[in-house]
């Protein structure tokens, strides 16, 4: 079977969640660095952080170009080892982050949308590409 | 912001959302009807946003006023974008049935946003 666009079909709703996660994660931390940045630093550069990981995801889903595919695995590889880690690590010392950013708590204050979406992408990335011949 | 016309506003999107994944359930891609009805939730949306900023600049005095502003922007915004992107051709065949499904996701952040203005409204100084 030949490789499927991953913007093909349900793909689109992928990209929708994917789109306004960078739009709502990249707002609020241009927002918190502008307004604020000394009160929080490190939870508002992760929120930055977060927020260009859900632009490159969004892209590289949307894109058909030869090098989207790899970006899209590449962007949803961090952003799922980047919501467990900063998950476990604000559960375990929420004092490290006076503020909360997405991943916090596993993406409790989104709904936990950040813990599930990641594994979802990737089983889009893996269900959509060539199968290799027996 | 205005209670009632908030509630209006709500109960708009989440028929909205409601309609988009029913037309998904049924495998019937966003035709004219759905983008009349998101007109209908989009412009409800805009009222909102003016009275909202034209009471901003008129002097109400917020705990956030550029977060408010923005979050303006976004309630109006979202809608349109999606719609586009769910009625765009996929794959050369045309709209498929996961338009509704972007229009139902749009519609649920658009609600987000919605809840976020009031707590912002609610916080002012």
């Amino acid at each position: 079977m030949s490789e499927r666009a991953t913007s093909s079909g349900p793909g689109r709703v992928l990209i929708a969640v994917y789109g306004i996660f960078a739009l709502s994660a990249t707002a609020r931390a241009a927002v918190q660095i502008a307004a604020r940045f000394g009160e929080a630093p490190v939870a508002y550069l992760l929120s930055a952080f977060s927020g260009i990981v859900y632009i490159l995801a969004t892209v590289g889903l949307a894109g058909r170009r030869p090098w989207s595919r790899r970006l899209a695995w590449t962007a949803v590889l961090i952003e799922l080892v980047g919501v467990l880690a900063v998950g476990t690590f604000t559960i375990f010392d929420s004092g490290a982050f006076p503020d909360d950013t997405v991943w916090s708590a596993y993406g409790r204050g989104y709904g936990f949308i950040p813990l599930v979406l990641p594994l979802i992408g990737l089983w889009w990335l893996r269900r959509t590409r060539a199968s290799v011949p027996p | 912001m205005i209670v009632a016309l908030e509630i209006v506003v709500f109960v708009a999107l989440g028929l909205l959302a409601v309609f988009g994944l029913v037309i998904t359930a049924l495998n019937r891609p966003p035709d004219r009807a759905a983008k009349i009805v998101v007109g209908v939730a989009v412009a409800l949306l805009v009222v909102q946003a003016a009275v909202a900023a034209v009471r901003v600049v008129g002097g109400v005095a917020l705990a956030e006023t550029s977060t408010f502003l923005i979050y303006l922007a976004v309630s109006v915004a979202v809608l349109p974008i999606a719609t586009q992107f769910a009625t765009a051709t996929d794959e050369d065949s045309g709209p498929t049935r996961w338009g509704g499904a972007v229009i139902a996701v749009g519609a649920i952040a658009t609600a987000v946003a919605v809840v976020r203005l009031q707590y912002l409204w609610d916080a002012r100084v």
